[in-house]
């Protein structure tokens, strides 16, 4: 028998002859493929393998060789005596294999919808097998997905209760907090206007009293002149002399008498930190509750549980990128499943049949045995769906095949396209279908649609089969996985449909199934999920187990479906509504604590007392360091008086060396320094007392106060004239300077104006030299306390140049050095204290310096007839024109030295001038004596410099430098000036608490100016005092919105201006003073305005974000430009669904425009948008090629251009934009160009042409135009953007390709703010990208996808006048807001 | 990886199950068309007692093209050069489809007990074959005890 199948095996491929074909030789092979194998198709001729003879081929190939009949009856006799299964292919044709194109007996392959080979199909099944274990194994990895959404399920239904408990308790938090600051604001605000009111009528009575008094005196006078200036009473001529004096002097001050008369009805505004409008906006819409459905994003598990719908598959599967081929392939088998009978009948690959249709339930074939499928014909209906697992595998690959098909199975319950399923349910499985109908809606997952594979009766068969033939034939490994797979590959070559055929073979398989079935084998499950009851009969445990997985999964797939829909929603809407909310909160809650001002400090209170005491000359005190301070100024007087009388130098006790400046406040050394000092300024003395002459001389001339007001007033109008355009001037180093050049300016009128007015000469020359002294002792002090050189940095170290020089000078001077350290060191102690409350106290230091202000005045009025020199000192100021460079640097240096220093300079002054009223003079000399000398080298070189009394800002700046460049003590000051300058353009954070402390700093040095200055002029010193702070702190924060703060800023001025002018009206000066409140308020402000590079670097979170893809309003399809139109709303240009859509600027819709065509009003494919200053929307009409211009409510107004290349012609206009004078700029994208058109669509010019070199573009998409008319454009091609100014010149490019910090890839969109900050969308790295006015990468954020803060695609870009950012995200369909 | 023709698994298996004697052809894990084989010396020959290795690959057109055998083990022999390439007529021109893995291996054998000093590949070894067999044989016994004998 061996022998005798060895006889009916080919020789060349050892299986049995497949039409075996004689050779000449009488060897007989296979035709194909081992006779084809043979032949040399060079030589046409064919080498018998056994014997080596050469034969000719025939004419018709291989065929034409005899077949070798005999051969193939023994064949057939073989299988008759064996009964061997018949040869599946025979009567088969070899066809080209669709894949390798080898000639194979081809079968249709499901996987690659082809006829091929077998081997190419088992590859084919192969690669099936992987996929799904890959699949699988996929789905194991993702398993746990769900398993974790279970959990975050749960999670999620606990935290979303707390979320929102959280959330309405945050809302209440809100509530109470809101209305509580309202509340207290409000009151706060009624009692600062009852104050005021009070304080104000006081004012006004009074001065009505003393003009009443003044009335009547003067008509009195008239009267007696009248009456009695005749020669009817005896006078003698000096009566007269005097008499006409007195009617002079009263024709003089009737003339030049001034009251503030102005007026009263407006004395008071109330004037908001923001619009109220606007306030009551963020109020009423102070949070919402950002509902947020995710579903409408993220289709992820749409859970609706009712059991008919379709489900849509999970994300994870969704992914799975064999997904598709895996629906294509069971769609196939699908189809096919009518016709598998072919599969059905030789599911092995038995070429051993004989006949395709006779299949036979031949259990006991060897070949069963051997490929595991020897009795599976009953089932053929669903060959096509497992024959790809080869059987052993099959339990784990089970998973999915159902459930992306469940509809299909269900919806088509009955019609048509579902053929194979449904042909095969109705007839073949009658008696079972509705059963497993059944099963496939039971066993499926609710959410999902996946079939429980277990629960399929085929499956199981299978599982079973493979079983029971491991049990039965232990013969061959159950599984190996290589080669059988391979002889299992099905033959599906037959693809007859025929109704009859296939009842039949429904019987037979149902026969089959039964029979199988009721063997009952526990099916190897891999995946041991439901451990099947080995002896039941298959139908009955399926039954059983989809009614058990039904209830299972129904219930808690319902569960799940409906937690996860609700808790993703939820979740992240209270999530996003939380942040909102906070964000809201912070928002708002921000203003108020910076208005609000903090509570009156103590300190302030003692440092009070402290001058008082001092003004009771070395009575005791509540701090040594002011003890020793004030009796010094005493002490250093007396010395200075008997240096001056005598100049005699009286040794003091203890002599001790220069060098002896150190930071004791023991006595020795103070004395000892002053005395260096004292000694050796003799000739400076001399020029002091030459200049003082001078000057007493023009005072003297100058006598008339009234004069020298005009004069001053005229001075102040110059200098006020000049503020506007120094406001306007932005952003530069030189701001600050400008900035306290400008207010020292104010000071400087004011000061002259008091002067004038109020101060007799030798006042305002004492309070000079108790100013020069001061300033000395604040350069030392600024170096010596750690405090203030470490917060000045660099700053402290160019102090100390100055500060050496200082030093000296001070000796010379005697306001000595110790008395620096007096200085200093109570600063220091000061220090302590003040630094940490700096901010907070601006008001109470306001309040308290005021306190002393007026306690000064008052004790200033006991000693105005000081050295009759300090006229000069203020007439040269006022003279020389020089003062304002001097007393910019001067202010300067005052802002930047903190406020300890002003404060005790101001203290200092006050000793000064609380010496007895005899020493007066003698100190004032002294003091004049330094004053003069640093005029000497300061003030006198500025005066010869400065001869030509311009008061050009510009010549003043200039001046100003070279002020700085000359004089130490000034260039000090400018420096520090300028590094602050610098610094504030860096705007650390830092750099905020320094500049809240400035100005506090700066008004108690205004308040030391006024002090000096007198009562009246207070308000006026007051008011420079907060224009300055505002200032100084506009100025320190110089990247500050310019002009936001620009017009809030000269309001505030003004409005300060206007209640410190109310201020002063009350000598007394009541703690709370409506100054108080507005410096308060100034210091809020300048707090407020935090600066918006600060603000951009923590750009990255996206605060919402508006639409999703759609076309109904507030959805969008690809947007791609936007602009901010009046009331901050977005105006957004809905490229594909070519309309614009507005919404107002918390993101709610408020109106769209525009439709699709090219007609007036309507819209292809639009681009670019932009809003001018009247409203109107100027958009770019893409594929129309033209402008639309449409008024506010969205009716057309007019078109122009049409395509083309000449002027006025567009090829694809892109980006838009216009100026402020509206003038429009295009991007002409593909003439590669900007045209700039008139409003009213009039050419105007056009700059830039394509390539690549500077002023060239490439594709130019966004343009932008800042405040400074500096036109910016995105040069996408290039990679770059170019700013132009108006004309068309290049200014600056910046950028090049890449994905680094400040380079591009495509940048599109483009805006700048009203700082020239620059935003960039930076398309092609999907990532925003802010750069300094100059160019200089400043931060960058954002990257590719579709979460927040993600981009897929950028286009437009714009940026609120609050420094939001809007950013069109045009694959997301959706507009950012950051 | 394509799969593996019909043929070659009928004559692994059969290798396996019905081996010759003296040869053991053994697939690779990894690549089932690479076979580890050894084969003994036959007796009556210089190689006698040896156990030799060789290394057996089936080409992808297998069998219209000859398997390629080399030896692994060194072995002194006028057909066999110091490369373990073997010159064996059926393994190059003279192959047939018809011939099979064992058939091949058969040969080898038949080839070590007769060696063909006149067709050679190393010609040293053939020379010397050929002018001194009885050194060649000699030579070859002491290749064989040192290299072909495991202890």
């Amino acid at each position: 028998m061996e022998q005798f199948e060895q006889l009916l095996t080919c020789a060349i491929c050892l299986d049995r002859y497949r039409n075996p074909k004689l050779l000449p030789c009488q060897h007989s092979f296979c035709m194909e493929p081992c006779m084809d194998g043979l032949v040399d198709y060079v030589r046409r001729q064919v080498k018998c393998p056994e014997c080596r003879a050469e034969h000719r081929i025939p004419y018709q190939g291989v065929q034409g060789y005899p077949t070798n009949v005999t051969l193939q009856r023994f064949l057939e006799l073989h299988i008759e005596i064996t009964g061997e299964l018949p040869d599946p292919t025979a009567g088969q044709i070899m066809e080209r294999c669709g894949v390798c194109s080898e000639k194979a007996y081809c079968g249709m392959c499901g996987h690659c919808d082809k006829k091929i080979c077998q081997d190419c199909k088992g590859a084919h099944m192969d690669i099936l097998r992987r996929e799904i274990a890959r699949i699988n194994n996929q789905v194991r990895r993702a398993l746990h997905r769900l398993q974790d959404m279970l959990a975050m399920v749960d999670k999620n239904l606990i935290l979303l209760q707390q979320n929102c408990g959280s959330v309405a308790e945050e809302v209440d938090e809100i509530d109470r907090r809101l209305a509580k600051a309202l509340k207290d604001r409000t009151e706060h605000l009624r009692q600062e206007l009852d104050r005021y009111l009070s304080t104000e009528v006081r004012n006004l009575t009074q001065l009505k009293e003393n003009l009443e008094l003044e009335i009547s005196n003067i008509t009195s006078n008239c009267d007696l002149a009248d009456k009695h200036m005749t020669e009817s009473v005896e006078w003698d001529d000096n009566e007269l002399m005097d008499a006409k004096e007195i009617f002079l002097k009263t024709v003089e001050f009737i003339r030049n008498f001034e009251t503030e008369t102005g007026d009263y009805q407006r004395r008071v505004r109330f004037t908001m930190a923001h619009d109220p409008n606007q306030l009551v906006n963020h109020v009423a819409g102070f949070g919402d509750l950002n509902i947020n459905h995710p579903h409408t994003t993220a289709p992820g598990l749409t859970g609706s549980a009712s059991m008919g719908l379709l489900q849509t598959p999970g994300p994870g599967l969704m992914r799975s990128k064999s997904d598709h081929r895996l629906a294509t392939q069971f769609r196939q088998q699908e189809e096919r499943d009518e016709d598998p009978r072919g599969g059905r009948l030789s599911p092995l690959a038995g070429r051993k049949f004989g006949e395709r249709p006779a299949p036979k339930p031949a259990a006991t074939d060897r070949y069963e045995g051997r490929y595991g499928r020897g009795g599976e014909s009953g089932y053929g209906g669903d060959y096509g769906d497992y024959d790809a697992e080869g059987g052993s595998r099959a339990g784990q690959v089970r998973s999915k095949y159902r459930s992306r098909f469940r509809r299909d199975a269900q919806d088509a319950a009955e019609p048509e396209p579902d053929t194979g399923r449904n042909v095969r349910f109705q007839e073949q499985q009658n008696r079972e279908r509705e059963r497993v109908l059944d099963t496939e809606d039971v066993s499926k997952g609710p959410l999902s649609g996946i079939t429980r594979l277990y629960d399929v009766p085929r499956v199981m068969k299978r599982l079973q089969e493979s079983e029971l033939k491991e049990k039965n034939k232990g013969k061959e490994p159950p599984t190996p996985p290589q080669p059988a797979p391979q002889q299992q590959q099905p033959k599906k070559t037959v693809t007859q449909r025929q109704v009859s055929e296939e009842d039949e073979i429904a019987k037979i398989k149902r026969q089959n199934k039964s029979g199988a079935s009721s063997s009952d084998v526990a099916a190897a499950v891999p995946e041991a999920r439901e451990p099947a009851a080995p002896v039941r009969p298959a139908p009955d445990r399926v039954a059983s187990l989809k009614k058990a997985e039904e209830e299972r999964r129904r219930g808690s797939s319902h569960e799940g479906s409906s937690d996860n829909d609700s808790d993703d929603g939820s979740s992240v809407s209270s999530m996003q509504g939380q942040r909102k909310g906070s964000l809201r909160a912070r928002l708002g809650g921000a203003s108020p604590p910076l208005t609000v001002p903090p509570p009156a400090k103590p300190r302030s209170g003692s440092t009070d007392s402290a001058s008082t005491s001092s003004s009771e000359s070395s009575s005791p005190a509540s701090s040594t360091a002011r003890n020793t301070g004030a009796a010094f100024s005493t002490e250093e007087v007396k010395q200075k008086y008997l240096s001056r009388g005598s100049a005699t130098p009286s040794t003091p006790p203890a002599a001790a060396p220069a060098a002896s400046r150190t930071q004791q406040d023991t006595t020795p050394p103070r004395f000892q320094s002053r005395f260096l000092g004292g000694n050796r300024p003799q000739p400076d003395k001399a020029k002091d007392e030459e200049e003082d002459d001078d000057t007493e001389s023009s005072s003297e001339e100058e006598t008339d106060s009234d004069e020298e007001e005009d004069k001053t007033k005229k001075k102040e109008e110059v200098n006020r004239m000049d503020i506007g355009p120094l406001l306007a001037r932005s952003a530069n180093a030189r701001d600050s300077a400008t900035a306290t050049r400008r207010d020292s300016r104010d000071d400087t009128g004011t000061r002259q104006s008091s002067t004038a007015s109020y101060r007799s000469p030798l006042s305002s020359r004492d309070d000079s030299g108790g100013y020069r002294s001061q300033r000395a002792s604040r350069d030392e002090s600024t170096d010596a306390p750690s405090s203030a050189g470490s917060r000045y940095g660099s700053a402290a170290s160019t102090t100390s140049t100055p500060s050496s020089y200082t030093s000296r000078f001070l000796n010379k001077s005697k306001s000595s050095a110790n008395v620096d350290e007096d200085e200093s060191s109570r600063a220091k102690t000061a220090a302590v204290p003040d630094e940490s409350t700096r901010y907070p106290s601006g008001r109470s230091r306001y309040a308290a310096l005021k306190e002393r202000r007026s306690r000064l005045a008052r004790s200033r009025s006991s000693h105005n007839m000081g050295g009759a020199d300090d006229m000069d000192d203020a007439e040269d100021l006022s003279a020389t024109t020089s003062p304002s460079a001097y007393l910019a640097s001067r202010g300067y240096g005052s802002s930047q030295s903190g406020s300890e220093l002003a404060r005790s300079r101001s203290t200092h002054a006050l000793k000064s001038r609380d010496n007895s009223p005899e020493r007066g003079g003698e100190r004032d000399g002294t003091a004049l004596s330094s004053w003069a000398r640093t005029r000497a080298r300061s003030v006198h070189a500025l005066k010869s410099r400065e001869a030509s009394p311009e008061r050009d800002t510009a010549d003043r700046a200039d001046r100003a430098e070279r002020d700085a460049l000359s004089q130490a003590n000034i260039s000090a000051y400018r420096s520090r000036a300028r590094q602050a300058a610098l610094k504030s353009r860096e705007t650390s954070p830092e750099r905020g608490a320094e500049k809240d402390a400035n100005s506090p700093a700066l008004s108690s040095w205004a308040r030391y100016l006024k002090n000096k200055y007198g009562p009246r002029k207070e308000g006026k010193d007051g008011a420079a005092s907060s224009a300055s702070s505002a200032a100084g702190s506009a100025a320190s924060s110089a990247a500050s919105r310019r002009l936001s703060l620009g017009l809030p800023l000269s309001r505030h001025n003004s409005a300060s201006i206007d209640s410190s002018d109310d201020d002063q009206k009350n000598p007394v000066g009541s703690p709370t003073s409506p100054t108080a409140a507005t410096a308060a308020a100034a210091a809020g402000f300048a707090a407020g305005a935090t600066s918006p590079r600060s603000q951009y670097l923590q750009k990255r979170r996206q605060l919402f974000q508006i639409g999703s893809r759609g076309s109904e309003p507030g959805a969008f399809t690809w947007p791609r430009g936007i602009a901010v139109g009046p009331d901050n709303t977005f105006v957004i240009a809905d490229s594909s669904n070519h309309r614009v859509q507005v919404f107002d600027s918390n993101g709610i819709f408020v109106k769209e425009f525009g439709s699709y065509g090219n007609g007036e009003g309507e819209f292809d494919c639009l681009a670019g948008v932009a809003v001018n200053r009247i409203g109107q929307f100027i958009i770019a009409d893409r594929y129309n090629h033209r402008i639309q211009v449409m008024d506010p409510s969205g009716r057309f107004l007019r078109a122009f251009g049409s395509q083309g290349t000449a002027d006025g012609r567009f090829n694809y206009p892109w980006g838009i934009t216009t100026d402020a004078l509206g003038f429009i700029y295009v991007c002409d994208k593909e003439n590669h160009r900007v045209q700039v058109f008139q409003s009213d669509g009039t050419f105007v010019g056009k700059f830039g042409s394509s390539g690549r070199g500077p002023g060239q573009l490439e594709h130019p998409h966004y343009i932008a135009v800042s405040s400074t008319n500096r036109v910016i454009v995105s040069d996408s091609n290039n990679h770059r953007i170019q700013i132009f100014d108006v004309n068309g010149r290049v200014i600056t490019s910046f950028g090049s390709e890449g994905s680094e910090e400040g380079q591009f890839k495509f940048p599109r969109g483009v805006a700048v703010d009203d700082q020239g900050y620059i935003f960039v969308g930076d398309s092609g790295n999907n990532r925003i990208q802010i750069f300094h006015p100059d160019g200089a990468f400043l931060r960058a954020f954002g990257c590719w996808g579709a979460g927040p803060a993600e981009f897929k695609g950028l286009e437009g870009v714009a940026v609120l006048s609050d420094g939001k950012i809007l950013v069109c995200d045009r694959e997301n369909h959706r507009v950012q807001v950051f | 990886m394509a799969s593996l023709p019909r043929r070659i698994i009928k004559e692994t298996q059969r290798l396996l199950q019905e081996p010759v004697p003296g040869i053991s052809a053994v697939p690779d894990e990894n690549n089932a068309r690479y076979f580890h084989v050894i084969v003994t010396g036959p007796e009556g020959s210089p190689f006698e007692g040896g156990l030799f290795k060789l290394e057996l690959f089936l080409p992808e057109d297998y069998p219209m093209s000859a398997p390629k055998v080399r030896f692994i083990t060194k072995i002194y022999h006028p057909n066999i050069d110091r490369l373990g390439r073997i010159c064996l007529d059926i393994l190059k021109d003279k192959w047939s489809p018809a011939l099979q893995i064992r058939t091949v291996l058969l040969s080898i054998q038949a080839l070590l007990s007769a060696p063909n000093p006149d067709d050679p590949l190393a010609n040293d070894v053939a020379e010397l074959w050929r002018v001194n067999e009885a050194e060649a044989i000699r030579n070859a016994k002491e290749w064989t005890r040192k290299y072909a004998m495991e202890d």
